[in-house]
């Protein structure tokens, strides 16, 4: 009898309402004694006490309690056993009751408790203290907003410190340097670099350089085979290249220009066919060309053109070329950082966007006012504002709207949509943190904006 | 307080529309210049808790550069650790 516990106690009122009838039925027979004891023992009653005939015949017999008191002793006892065994339901109900009952307990308890009692808070109800320090308008400045957005803080710190010295310039990448140290380490037998050289290592490094640089013969290989490749499918790989790059192999082998050249070949595609161009003494150069197409991509050296086309083309522009219209606004990714040159260079005249499409700048007079109203809110005092802060700042919001746009651009198609919704600024505000559990769009609307933008906003989503 | 619009909608919507080559929808603006807004704020804030620990009077230019390139550092970041 597993009853829920909504109607558990709805279940037992009937039952306490039924059993006054059979105790009355049994004070009337006057067999008191051994109904008491059966709630112990009920189940030793029954197969102690009664043979089978006795059981049958008090199952079988439902019409005699229905039609008056038994007459024979026998009556009386089928009787009184039929009030032992029949009362599963009291034996269940003594059980249940007693199962019930802290449960009850508990649960009158806690009605009782129910309008009295307070939700749970943490015992030390301090607030967040401030920070213990003299109160400064950094200070101010710092606990201005209500809720700081807790990334900002950290990089701050830590670009100033490395920001101070060091441009924030991406490091070289560390794969060319292990390149480079390989090497150095497999041709030149002489270098010794700090590593745990175990006797293994210095026996397979002489077994190498036994080889008559078995290394370099292999890279020659895929290369010829890399360039086979090439001939094969693309039809702009002229022959007299290729020729002239294995004897570049044959009689500079394991030589600098070699290195490099196979360091270069590994590592980006769209070169394969630069150093065929020029011959192997200038390697070097080489390179450093090829490094930098792959970051100005714009082929330098217009010396074949249908050659860089055909290889530079199928491999480089599907890895590692950027889309080529990004460089022209992209913000600081590209170059690195902050590129000054492009300061003065926008001028008045009309920006393109990455689209083609011409952007209109925010005028000047609305900057200047929203960046005199924060920045006095900030000081306390006035603050000024000269012309070049003003043209940072200005080439800051078009960097923030560039950014902005191409974020909300990404929401929207993430959304399935073509046009940029309200929601879309929504999320974007969310994950700038602007908007969390305690601020509201709304909130932060009534503290900005005028109460004509309100309105519409406020038409625009209903809350 | 004069009665000056705040910002002209359509320059905003312009920008956006030119940048993100989707259309705006009617009322958007309104929201993508208040992230504007907050934007502003934060930056004249930095710039100019930055500007006083270096003891300039008022903001510099370079003040603002700075905090611009922090700011788009920060920026990449998070969207880094959204995405």
């Amino acid at each position: 009898m597993s009853t829920s516990t909504p109607n558990a106690r709805g279940r037992r009122s009937p039952f306490v309402t039924a059993t006054p009838s059979g105790d009355t039925t049994l004070t009337g027979l006057q067999r008191l004694p051994s109904h008491t004891r059966y709630p112990l023992t009920p189940s030793r009653l029954v197969t102690a006490a009664t043979p089978g005939t006795q059981r049958s015949a008090s199952r079988y017999t439902p019409r005699a309690r229905g039609v008056g008191a038994p007459a024979t002793p026998y009556g009386l006892r089928a009787r009184q056993q039929r009030a032992a065994n029949t009362p599963g339901r009291d034996r269940r109900r003594s059980g249940r009751m007693q199962r019930e009952t802290t449960f009850d307990i508990l649960r009158n308890l806690g009605r009782a408790l129910a309008p009295i009692s307070q939700p749970i808070r943490s015992s030390p109800q301090e607030k967040p203290a401030p920070i213990e320090e003299p109160i400064d308008e950094f200070e101010q400045l710092d606990n201005e907003p209500e809720i700081e957005r807790p990334r900002l803080s950290l990089p701050i710190q830590e670009s100033e410190e490395e920001g101070e010295e060091a441009s924030p310039e991406m490091p070289p990448p560390r794969m060319s340097l292990a390149f480079a140290e390989e090497d150095m380490d497999i041709t030149y037998q002489s270098v010794e670099y700090p590593r745990d050289t175990s006797i293994r290592d210095r026996d397979r490094l002489s077994m190498m350089s036994r080889a008559t640089g078995r290394i370099s013969g292999d890279f020659d290989e895929t290369r010829l085979e890399s360039d086979d490749a090439d001939e094969t499918g693309i039809v702009g790989e002229d022959d007299e290249a290729e020729d002239t790059m294995i004897s570049g192999g044959d009689f500079d082998r394991g030589g600098e220009t070699e290195d490099l050249g196979r360091f270069h070949f590994d590592l980006n595609f769209p070169s394969p066919a630069a150093p065929p161009l020029e011959d192997p003494t200038g390697g070097d150069m080489n390179d450093m060309d090829d490094f930098e197409l792959s970051t100005a991509e714009q082929p330098p050296a217009p010396s074949d053109d249908d050659d860089d086309d055909g290889v530079g083309g199928d491999f480089g522009f599907g890895l590692d070329f950027p889309p080529a219209a990004s460089p022209s606004q992209s913000p600081g990714i590209v170059g690195g950082g902050l590129r000054d040159e492009a300061i003065p260079a926008q001028g008045k005249q009309k920006k393109i966007s990455r689209h083609g499409i011409p952007v209109p700048n925010l005028p000047a007079g609305v900057v200047k006012k929203l960046a005199t109203r924060f920045a006095r809110s900030g000081a306390g005092s006035k603050a000024k504002i000269n012309k070049a802060t003003l043209a940072a700042i200005e080439q800051a919001s078009s960097w923030y709207f560039e950014q902005a746009s191409q974020d909300l651009a990404a929401y929207s198609k993430h959304a399935g949509r073509k046009t940029i919704d309200e929601s879309d600024v929504i999320t974007l505000l969310r994950r700038q943190r602007h908007i969390n559990n305690s601020t509201t769009v709304f909130s932060l609307a009534q503290k900005h904006l005028p109460k004509e933008l309100q309105q519409d906003m406020r038409l625009a989503m209903p809350p | 307080m004069a009665v000056q619009k705040l910002y002209p909608r359509g320059t905003v919507k312009r920008i956006v529309k030119a940048h993100s080559n989707r259309s705006v929808s009617k009322n958007a603006d309104i929201l993508i210049f208040l992230d504007y807004m907050l934007f502003m704020q934060e930056l004249m804030r930095e710039a100019s808790i930055r500007s006083r620990k270096s003891g300039e009077k008022n903001i510099s230019a370079n003040t603002v550069r700075k905090v611009t390139e922090v700011r788009f550092e920060v920026d990449l970041r998070a969207s880094l650790e959204d995405s």
